[in-house]
């Protein structure tokens, strides 16, 4: 049993190795989705895997830190130098060309980026930059995908975001415009026709009616009806020859 | 001023037409809101205490607002689109709906104030208004907003999602109100259709010092000389009200008895009375 144990050991030790080896980090996949799973079984010896553990994790740690640094506050990374060395004073969307057949775009861009693992050959605007974080609080994100004259959202086709982030857009633009972060046009409300009064008679308690309060049944009958004594005996002559 | 006429003359004439792309800001709906009287004190049962909408509350009101017409017809941004004429019918801006309740425990009452707001709006929904509220209306969102001067912007999405009678719109305006008033931010409103109500509620607080400061540091005597005379309106048995009812008062007097009797900044109006008077003297001898 231990013999067996231990020769299994063996062969998954010579095995290991090789499946360790394609562990190239990927910048842009690795960074954006989960950390890969620890490969080693239990009873393997670590201290062989030092090197390339301690590689992997940092290079991990990195990366995890990256993300974290501007998942908190994504409006910092528009500030940073990183970002102004990448865009300038342009919109994220600048210069973004979608791949498509012939010459008239389809009227939908893409419907995600990313897939699970595998992000597609060019990205969109806001998939490309692990950085770039589609937030309510992020304003000054927001507004490049708004039309400074009308106010109005960009349509994916104009800019080239993914339909998935152009959903993501939408909803952080309205959310944001909820919470005040965005400031935007309020229709107008006309107060001139309506008159308002603070009492109405659909809303609060009615009294109750008379009936109630002096102790009486809210209709005759339900109360015990005796019925008159010469009526009674006047039914009773009338229908004499039936009754028993 | 001509212009100013021609404005509300051309505003009020109301055909059940409307075109809803024309853009309204124009302040001079103020004048005729009518408005529900819940955020003032019990009303005297003598001496009819003047309310919100007696017309002469109103003229002053409007004429203390003032007509900044850059800010008034300042650009906005608006969607390009043709204008849409909708014909509005009596019945779809009518009110009259009576909402019954059946609770789990089988008795029958009829809905809250609340509760009918919410259906009526489901059932007939109105442009702008959301089921449930913006969470803007909640403190630290609405303290955010005020730092950075939106406060305008706060009170018209107010007025767009609550009814007046509702207790939300109250505190959202009473804490716009003081907001401004800490920090004396006067001026934000000032073109505004919210003006009126700023300096009502104001008035009724019986804390104007802040707002006639205001307007004497931008050289408004007449404004201010309009305001003091509406608080002795609405407070008439206060000193300063019987002081200048006894003196006959216009003008400057009626800013000196009030900075004397009613005020705690006494000493600022005065100085700054002083400095206006040479000014005072020369509009009243070219008028």
């Amino acid at each position: 049993m231990a013999a067996s144990l231990q020769g299994v050991a063996k062969i998954l030790w010579r095995l290991t190795p090789s499946a360790l080896q394609p562990l190239r980090i990927y910048q842009h996949c690795v960074q954006r989705l989960h950390p890969r799973a620890n490969l080693s079984p239990v009873f393997l010896p670590r201290h062989t895997f030092c090197q390339v553990a301690s590689l992997q994790d940092e290079g991990a740690a990195q990366a995890a830190e990256a993300l974290s640094r501007y998942k908190e506050k994504p409006w910092e990374y528009l500030e940073s130098e990183e970002y102004i060395e990448k865009y300038g004073n342009n919109p994220v969307w600048t210069g973004y060309r979608r791949n498509h057949k012939g010459g008239i775009p389809p009227q939908k861009t893409r419907k995600t980026c990313i897939r699970g693992d595998k992000i597609c050959g060019n990205p969109c605007p806001i998939c490309r930059d692990p950085n770039i974080i589609v937030h309510h609080q992020n304003v000054k994100l927001l507004e490049q995908f708004i039309s400074p004259y009308t106010g109005v959202v960009y349509d994916p086709t104009k800019t080239g975001v993914c339909m998935k982030q152009q959903k993501k857009l939408t909803e952080a633009i309205d959310a944001s415009r909820g919470h005040g972060f965005l400031p935007f046009q309020i229709p107008y409300v006309d107060f001139t026709k309506e008159n308002y009064s603070n009492s109405h008679d659909a809303v609060g308690s009615t009294p109750p009616p008379a009936s109630l309060t002096s102790g009486e049944s809210w209709y005759k009958w339900y109360d015990q009806i005796t019925p008159d004594e010469s009526e009674v005996t006047k039914v009773k002559k009338k229908y004499k020859a039936y009754l028993k | 001023m001509a212009a100013v006429r021609a404005a509300r003359r051309l505003f009020r004439s109301f055909s059940q037409v409307k075109n809803v792309q024309q853009n309204k800001r124009i302040l001079l709906r103020c004048s005729v809101r009518t408005f529900c009287t819940e955020h003032e004190d019990n009303a005297l049962s003598h001496n009819a205490k003047p309310q919100f909408t007696d017309p002469a509350v109103q003229d002053i009101l409007s004429r203390i607002t003032g007509l900044e017409l850059e800010k008034v017809f300042r650009p906005i941004k608006q969607e390009l689109k043709l204008p849409e004429y909708k014909l509005m019918t009596d019945e779809q801006l009518n009110q009259e709906r009576f909402i019954v309740v059946r609770e789990p425990s089988g008795t029958l009452r009829k809905a809250s104030w609340e509760e009918r707001d919410r259906l009526i709006q489901v059932y007939f929904p109105k442009e702008g208004r959301k089921l449930t509220p913006h969470p803007i209306f909640t403190e630290e969102n609405m303290k955010m907003v005020f730092s950075q001067d939106r406060h305008e912007d706060v009170l018209d999405l107010c007025l767009v999602q609550f009814e007046p009678d509702s207790s939300d719109y109250i505190r959202v305006h009473a804490a716009t109100y003081e907001d401004l008033e800490k920090h004396g931010k006067y001026d934000l409103l000032r073109s505004t259709r919210h003006f009126g109500g700023m300096a009502w509620y104001l008035l009724n607080a019986r804390r104007v010092d802040g707002l006639i400061v205001d307007m004497l540091k931008r050289e408004l005597l007449q404004d201010a000389v309009s305001l003091v005379s509406l608080f002795h309106m609405v407070h008439p048995h206060s000193e300063s009200a019987q002081e200048s009812a006894l003196q006959q008062a216009t003008g400057t007097d009626l800013l000196k008895i009030y900075a004397q009797k009613e005020s705690q900044r006494s000493g600022y109006i005065e100085l700054a009375l002083q400095a206006l008077e040479p000014a005072a003297a020369e509009e009243s001898t070219a008028t």
